[in-house]
């Protein structure tokens, strides 16, 4: 499942930008890979990302992941619930199963993120 | 995200039973092991555990080696290759048992299966198999003032035909699963057989040879030994029949964590690996036949014996969601925060984690309290100061409160 309105990494991360500010979250590949989720470590709020700098790290009871922001920023919001109820990435991973919201430093974010066309073709030669 | 990768498959072998695996789990489920693709989870890891405690589950273990030693030399070869008694295994009778080197250290952990005093099957760890191989060669080889040349032969016999892979029916249900699945007029005898027993079903429809073994601590638990090109039929029979008896099949996931549940050792987590952890540390002093007359590794295993330092424990600790999963290498600390060893194992199982530690002997009894600290995951948490490697006997805080367990879990 490769939603349309949103931007992707090939480390399966996803962003979705929305004037000066990014939502960000894993993909769906990423959640059925780790299986289920036990436990998330978010940023801190105002805490500063790099694009592909250490954002946070996500565990399952067999996998342990560093998650790498898409974005550059500052954090503006991060999604408390997820530290009590982790497993919201795994039924909602574009939705309730959001990280942080982050401000954007970058004009233009985008270019160095897959479109979900790339992201598709990108999970389809990765099989 | 790191780790989760798309990778290539190519350069790993498949079981006989890959098609199944693809068409159950999904080439997504499916992983390396040992040089084999196999599926992690089918329907869930915790699901698959609660059927393997509640009703039965296959396993695919057809990658795991199954060695034929035959021969008139049989006997005497795998009592001098093993630690525990060959000489007291009856037929129909298997044990559990070590092959050390000259060091006493652990090659690998087996279960050895007597047919006839000629004729043994030695089932070895996947991921050992090469040097298990050459190991025994190499016996053969130069010890032949003990055995005469072809008076033992060795075979990997997955690859022979007629030959014998390995799949594991486990649970309560596994006995009348069973029932289903071989001529009546042996289900006396299956119903009578006892742990370690072997039961031969040669009838003119099935040659299938059930051992009371397995690897998740159930009482009523089977490997099943067929031969490889009727191994399919046997899965799909089994699951075709039994699905009223709730049998499922089960993937490594949970054969991980019914095996810490159960407390039994990991070769390279519980057994050897960087400790070197011996059949004593690990909690098998009675696979160790110290007054066997000779079997290889017996002067340093024996020496050992008297003076290991540290010996594996079974924990429990808290699992709800939201409390960070145990990972190897965390720090087992007692009542004064000091750390005693440290984690080699661990599973979440419902709201629980259990988890297998290396910690000093003396230190800790059942049903003390005990406390773990989390070694750092990451290089942003090392930044912060929480140590990727905690050493013995640093003083630390503790992050999560728990329990010692008995060495063993009844089940």
């Amino acid at each position: 499942m490769v939603p349309e309105n949103l931007l992707y990494t090939r480390d399966h991360e996803w962003a979705r930008i929305d004037g000066d500010t990014a939502t960000v979250g894993i993909t769906d590949h990423a959640q059925e890979a780790l299986g289920d989720i036990t436990f998330i470590e978010l940023p801190k709020v105002s805490q500063s990302l790099a694009v592909h700098g250490f954002l946070g790290s996500v565990e399952s009871s067999k996998a342990a992941s560093d998650i790498y922001s898409p974005v550059a920023g500052s954090v503006t919001e991060i999604n408390k619930v997820l530290t009590v109820q982790p497993d919201l990435i795994n039924k909602d991973c574009y939705g309730a199963g959001w990280l942080c919201r982050v401000k954007l430093t970058d004009k233009d974010p985008s270019k160095n993120l897959l479109t979900p066309a790339q992201y598709q073709q990108f999970l389809e030669s990765n099989p | 995200m790191s780790d989760i990768q798309c990778s290539s498959t190519d350069t790993v072998n498949k079981t006989v039973l890959y098609d199944r695996h693809l068409a159950l789990a999904g080439k997504s489920r499916l992983a390396p092991f040992a040089g084999y693709l196999l599926p992690l989870w089918y329907s869930g890891i915790a699901a698959e555990h609660k059927a393997v405690r509640t009703a039965a589950g296959l396993f695919d273990v057809t990658h795991m080696c199954v060695l034929g030693v035959t021969g008139p030399a049989a006997l005497p070869f795998l009592d001098y290759l093993t630690t525990n008694s060959v000489a007291a295994l009856t037929p129909g009778r298997a044990q559990y048992s070590y092959i050390l080197d000259d060091h006493g250290h652990v090659l690998d952990d087996i279960i050895v299966y007597c047919l006839d005093p000629s004729r043994y099957m030695v089932v070895v760890n996947a991921a050992n198999t090469q040097k298990i191989k050459a190991w025994s060669s190499h016996i053969l080889n130069t010890r032949t003032d003990l055995f005469a040349p072809s008076s033992v032969t060795v075979l990997d016999i997955r690859h022979e035909s007629p030959g014998r892979v390995d799949l594991a029916l486990q649970g309560p249900a596994s006995l009348f699963a069973l029932f289903r699945i071989i001529p009546s007029e042996y289900h006396l005898r299956l119903e009578s057989l006892k742990p370690f027993e072997l039961l031969h079903v040669d009838s003119p429809q099935l040659d299938l040879i059930i051992a009371r073994t397995g690897y998740t601590g159930e009482k009523i638990a089977f490997e099943l030994f067929i031969d490889p090109s009727k191994a399919t039929w046997l899965w799909d029979a089994i699951l075709d029949l039994c699905r009223d008896l709730k049998v499922i099949p089960c993937g490594l996931g949970a054969r991980d964590s019914l095996r810490i549940e159960a407390g039994l050792p990991l070769y390279g987590h519980e057994l050897d690996g960087p400790d070197l952890i011996s059949p004593y540390q690990a909690g098998y002093p009675w696979a160790v036949k110290l007054n066997k007359s000779e079997f290889i590794g017996k002067t340093a295993i024996t020496a050992h014996a008297s003076s290991f330092r540290s010996q594996i424990v079974r924990l429990s600790f808290p699992g709800e969601k939201g409390i960070r999963p145990i990972r190897p290498g965390d720090a087992v600390l007692d009542n004064f925060n000091t750390c005693i060893g440290h984690v080699t194992s661990s599973a979440g199982i419902q709201d629980t984690q259990i988890a297998l530690a290396l910690v000093l002997r003396g230190k800790i009894e059942v049903d003390q309290p005990i406390a773990l600290y989390y070694a750092s995951r990451n290089a942003a948490q090392t930044q912060l100061g929480r140590l990727p490697k905690p050493e013995q006997g640093t003083k630390l805080e503790p992050d999560l409160k728990g329990l010692v367990l008995p060495r063993f879990a009844k089940f």
